[in-house]
């Protein structure tokens, strides 16, 4: 546990030194906000479409970065010297830990931005907040395990987007669905349960698979 | 060559037997027939799919190249089968609901399978090693596999669905007429042959392709 806490920060360090991920996801989720919002206006009364909406701009700004905590240990070579000093599961478990917060900080600028400009009902918080969590745990762990194998192939970052998202997909459905549902008043329950399940899932078959990840 | 041919003849007769023998189900009418079709296609989907994780997790336990071809192989077959199912039952739709294509949460959660076999299949292309492409794409394959059972039980009875499970089969366990079932788990049966008479013949021509590649 302390060497992941560890990889962790070291990665909020290296991060902080450049900001690339970060300035590149904000950008992303800045910039199709201001797309989406400027095609298609305010929509205060289809609270059906924001939620779509504001999942595919958190997703695409996501799946834009989750990979480089991988990505950049391979190609800056530190990948090999990573591994001497910790054990595959705390080198997972820390980037995992970094790619949540990281998802945290866009859901920061982007979510209350979005709210605003497309001129959102305002959420029923509880909920709200439930699902952004819920939904952006899911993301973490199965982005964070497909960027572990991804840094190995040829495509790397070209190759990420495409592998990782149909294991999303599960993620991103429940998660427009019940952020519907709380705009709509209804209940999100078997959503956020979904949810939760997936994601306890997919960090099992992670702790499973751990060992399998690097070898040479 | 002898259980070859029974095989044929097995699902030639089940054919037979789907639309001289067996009767109607009110409501579905002639679209009946799909049922001898389509769920077959999908029974082998999770058969080929779950053929394939448990391959990869025997790689990983075992690492022999073996393990490998067949994990590829039922991928493999197991996209095709699932198309087989999303297209019969897309033709069964537009008879039915009057539309090829509507989301419902069955046609949603088998696209999305397609999808994640697929990127199975570009996982794999993406790899000079070959060591490495077996071991990555089993951690894939094995973690994959997680979501199968999330799209194929779960989602579909979250969500109001048209999929006609209660209409051939009201109270929810098998309760059909008693030549219906027995043409259909015949189907069953002869699918299931089929797949892995299919899939010997691709873990074999890999094989050869491996043992060619070596010499």
């Amino acid at each position: 546990m302390a060497a992941a806490w560890a990889v962790l920060r070291k990665e909020c360090r290296s991060e902080w030194r450049t900001r690339y991920g970060l300035n590149a996801a904000l950008l992303f989720a800045v910039t199709s906000l201001t797309g989406v919002s400027l095609a298609v206006g305010r929509l205060g009364d289809r609270s059906d479409v924001l939620a779509g909406l504001l999942w595919i701009v958190l997703l695409f700004a996501a799946l834009a970065s989750l990979s480089q905590v991988f990505v950049r240990e391979v190609e800056g070579q530190t990948m090999t010297l990573l591994r001497l000093v910790a054990s595959p599961g705390s080198i997972l478990a820390g980037k995992l830990l970094f790619n949540l917060a990281f998802l945290l900080v866009v859901e920061l600028v982007t979510v209350p931005m979005f709210l605003v400009l497309m001129g959102a009902p305002p959420p029923r918080w509880g909920t709200f907040l439930g699902v952004l969590g819920l939904g952006s745990a899911g993301l973490a762990v199965t982005a964070t395990l497909v960027g572990a194998v991804i840094a190995q192939t040829r495509g790397r970052a070209a190759l990420f987007a495409g592998i990782s998202l149909p294991l999303v997909l599960v993620v991103l459905g429940a998660a427009v669905s019940a952020t519907r549902a709380q705009w709509g008043g209804g209940s999100a329950g078997n959503e956020l349960r979904l949810l939760g399940a997936y994601t306890i899932a997919m960090l099992a078959a992670m702790m499973l698979l751990v060992d399998h990840l690097w070898e040479d | 060559m002898i259980w070859r041919i029974g095989l044929g003849l097995w699902i030639a007769g089940g054919l037979v037997a789907a639309f001289l023998w067996a009767p109607l189900v009110p409501v579905l009418e002639e679209t009946t027939r799909v049922l001898y079709f389509h769920i077959p296609t999908a029974w082998v989907t999770v058969v080929a799919l779950g053929w394939s994780m448990v391959h990869s997790v025997l790689y990983l336990r075992r690492r022999r190249m073996e393990h490998d071809h067949q994990a590829a192989a039922a991928a493999e077959i197991g996209i095709l089968f699932c198309v087989a199912a999303t297209v019969s039952g897309s033709v069964w739709a537009k008879a039915m609901w009057g539309a090829y294509w509507n989301w419902d949460p069955r046609e949603t959660t088998i696209f999305f399978l397609l999808l994640v076999y697929g990127a199975y299949l570009a996982l794999r292309s993406a790899f000079d090693d070959e060591e490495r492409r077996a071991r990555l794409a089993a951690v894939y394959s094995a973690a994959a596999f997680v979501a199968v059972p999330f799209l194929m039980f779960v989602v579909p009875r979250l969500y109001f669905s048209l999929h006609p499970d209660p209409i051939v089969n009201p109270r929810g366990k098998l309760d059909m007429d008693p030549r219906i079932r027995l043409v259909f788990y015949a189907m069953l049966v002869g699918f299931t042959g089929l797949y892995f008479w299919m899939q010997s013949l691709r873990v074999r021509v890999a094989r050869l392709q491996r043992r060619q590649h070596e010499t």
